[in-house]
């Protein structure tokens, strides 16, 4: 039954494209065209394909997000973890096998430089216009959909009641003595901007990064900085370990220890937000029910039930009115914890990121 | 490529008899079973070809590829220049020192297993290998309890009052040679296991009787038996090791990093496809030049046996 229904969306797509390839100079005029709702459109498409990085990201979204938009649509969602290349592969061959993307916002500049993704009619987005989304996750491709952070973590029982408040404290291992741990380059962006915290940067004053000053102050703690961690596990091991006494982290990635009594504790201030969103491949087949997934997805109470399950930041200021202050206290978009720390410049790290790599290279082998 | 290197070479052509050759290799060609040899041999060949010589040729174009599409060496230089170079000669220093110490505790357990009854060294040979059924992550995980400063090792030195301790046993060289060590073990005790078994006990007693002690059986009779398998297993795990990148990166400080992490990053963090297409090659490279070695001393000692036979 399910083979038989691909098998039309293929055919239907076959024949999409010849009159996609017919009517290609109307489309370019009026964005999305008319020769996609005839395929794909309307009524008779009950199956959305979603893209998602999955694990326990993925099943958040299957429980606060696509199952009830299909109990309230009538719209099956299925879901494909692919990667950011594969999407690309797809997308220039002309026929993405998924009609909705969620991913980072970076990838989605990436998108927008290969001219991959739709340029969003934002009028077809009826919540989006009240959601009050930060114009820094709002694209003209995407539309951030949640936040996630770098923040610090350290153990409470090592600086005998006292409590690092700032980068600059993480810094300044003479007052809290022990080792540290920072992210290191396999994982993701290095922490530039923690470097610069600490050396007096104002948080709104933090891009374009000063690389030179950036490396100085990092010189300045490498000698205490016990592992840069390349996996996400990693800062919990170690201080669960007593390996070090406090380190950059995930956020989220300690929630389990906590509750189970480990004396840890995550510390907001400079922290590095990043974010993901949801946007539309160019070819996609059900663009309709795609701006319908997309614009249920911003509703504050789907953002609420999303930041119950999984510990990411909704991007809808309105769906804190609908969270217990207990869970509120931990997400990174809350209304304190969007004053203490800041968004990462995504534009700036495509344009650095492989002068940056090199240089840290460098820099850990002098 | 390697069956190649490894090869014996070719009869000499011989240009006044192209007839004579011809029929040699028509009558070869005619025997029952060089035809079922060549019959069976063909699956594997298209295989490697597919699956090996024609992935490793696209690898080596795209290291040769400029980013205007003209040839270069631009990406060579590259990989042999600053933090790049000390990458590999790090590599080469930590694949190094594993084999030399999985060598000696290798040869060691070796020795010890061949002494036991079979019932007990195929106790031990469990131990030994099981586990590495254990996923890379969870037994370095198991590694952080034993060697971490608060760890099983250094919580027993402290406690015995040992000077120094706790010692840094991890996020340095040592770590990631520990590791990378506990990794290979199981091919040096393997190979060196099954050539101790192999190895004549009436030759020693033999020695023994002429009234050599047991240090210059061991050095006269008993190493030089053994050597061919010493020779194999080091190298062997000299080129598994250029290769591995996992334990490093995790029980390793930033000084450790080898090749493949390296590659691992510029393939998917940058997207550099031909930069990380020449550190693959000079690491095939490498790894040939071992082989190379394997054979060169092979050869050296049947020359020197037969010089001693004639």
């Amino acid at each position: 039954m399910r083979d038989a229904r691909i098998d039309r969306r293929v055919f239907l797509r076959g024949v999409g494209g010849v009159a996609a390839g017919i009517t290609a100079t109307s489309l370019t005029a009026c964005g999305t065209g008319t020769g996609r709702s005839v395929e794909g459109g309307g009524k008779n498409s009950k199956t959305l394909v979603v893209r998602d990085s999955g694990g326990t990201y993925g099943e958040a979204n299957r429980k606060a997000v696509y199952d009830p938009f299909t109990k309230e649509t009538g719209i099956e969602v299925k879901v494909v973890n692919i990667a950011y290349a594969q999407m690309l592969a797809q997308i220039q061959q002309g026929r993405p096998q998924f009609d909705v993307i969620d991913d980072s916002m970076a990838d989605f500049v990436l998108f927008k430089q290969e001219d991959a993704a739709e340029e969003l009619d934002f009028d077809r987005l009826k919540n989006f216009k009240k959601a009050g989304i930060a114009p820094s996750l709002v694209a003209s491709n995407a539309v951030g959909k949640n936040y996630w952070a770098s923040v610090m973590a350290y153990r409470t029982d090592a600086f005998g009641g006292k409590k690092p408040s700032s980068w600059a404290d993480f810094w300044d291992t003479g007052t809290y003595k022990g080792s540290r741990a920072l992210q290191a380059l396999d994982a993701d962006l290095p922490e530039l901007e923690f470097a610069l915290l600490a050396d007096g940067v104002p948080l709104d004053g933090l891009y374009p990064l000063d690389v030179d000053r950036a490396f100085k102050a990092l010189s300045e703690i490498k000698g205490s900085v016990k592992k840069f961690w390349d996996t996400g596990a990693l800062p919990g091991v170690l201080l669960g370990r007593k390996e070090v006494v406090a380190s950059s982290v995930w956020h989220g990635r300690l929630d389990d220890l906590i509750a189970g009594g480990s004396p840890l504790a995550y510390q907001w201030n400079g922290a590095r937000r990043q974010s993901n969103g949801l946007g539309i491949p160019k070819g996609a087949a059900n663009i309709d029910a795609a701006y319908q997934l997309i614009d249920f997805a911003l509703r504050p109470e789907v953002q609420a039930a999303y930041a119950e399950i999984y510990p990411m930041g909704p991007s809808v200021p309105a769906a804190y009115d609908k969270l217990p202050s207990a869970t509120a206290a931990n997400l990174v978009s809350s209304p304190e914890h969007l004053e203490s720390g800041f968004d990462l410049d995504v534009q700036w790290w495509i344009d650095n990121q492989e002068a940056v790599s090199k240089r840290w290279q460098e820099w850990t082998h002098a | 490529m390697a069956g190649s290197l490894l090869a014996p070479a070719p009869p000499a052509p011989d240009p006044a008899a192209p007839g004579g050759r011809l029929r040699r290799l028509r009558r070869a060609l005619s025997e029952r079973r060089t035809r079922f040899g060549l019959l069976n041999a063909t699956p594997v060949v298209v295989y490697l070809l597919v699956l090996f010589v024609y992935p490793i040729f696209g690898t080596l174009l795209l290291s040769l590829k400029a980013e205007d599409g003209g040839w270069t060496l631009h990406w060579y230089a590259d990989a042999l220049r600053g933090a790049n170079l000390d990458i590999l000669l790090t590599t080469l220093r930590i694949s190094a020192e594993t084999s030399l110490l999985s060598l000696v505790i290798g040869f060691l357990l070796a020795a010890a297993v061949s002494r036991l009854k079979p019932l007990w060294a195929g106790l031990v040979m469990i131990i030994v290998i099981v586990p590495h059924f254990i996923s890379a992550l969870v037994r370095t995980y198991g590694w952080i309890i034993l060697l971490g400063e608060h760890g099983v090792i250094n919580d027993a030195l402290t406690g015995l009052s040992v000077p120094g301790a706790p010692f840094q046993l991890l996020y340095n060289e040592i770590g990631v040679v520990i590791g990378t060590t506990s990794v290979m073990l199981p091919y040096t005790v393997l190979l060196l296991y099954a050539v101790m078994r192999g190895i004549d006990r009436r030759l020693p007693a033999a020695a023994a009787g002429m009234g050599a002690g047991r240090l210059t059986i061991f050095r006269r009779v008993y190493l030089p038996l053994v050597a061919p398998g010493l020779v194999n297993a080091g190298i062997l795990c000299f080129i598994l090791c250029l290769g591995y990148y996992l334990t490093p990166a995790l029980m390793g400080g930033p000084k450790q990093t080898m090749v493949a992490s390296l590659i691992t990053e510029q393939v998917m963090r940058q997207n550099q496809w031909n930069g990380a297409a020449a550190l693959g090659i000079i690491l095939l490279l490498l790894t040939f030049a071992g082989l190379l070695l394997l054979r060169l001393v092979k050869s050296a000692r049947d020359a020197a046996r037969n010089r001693g036979v004639s």
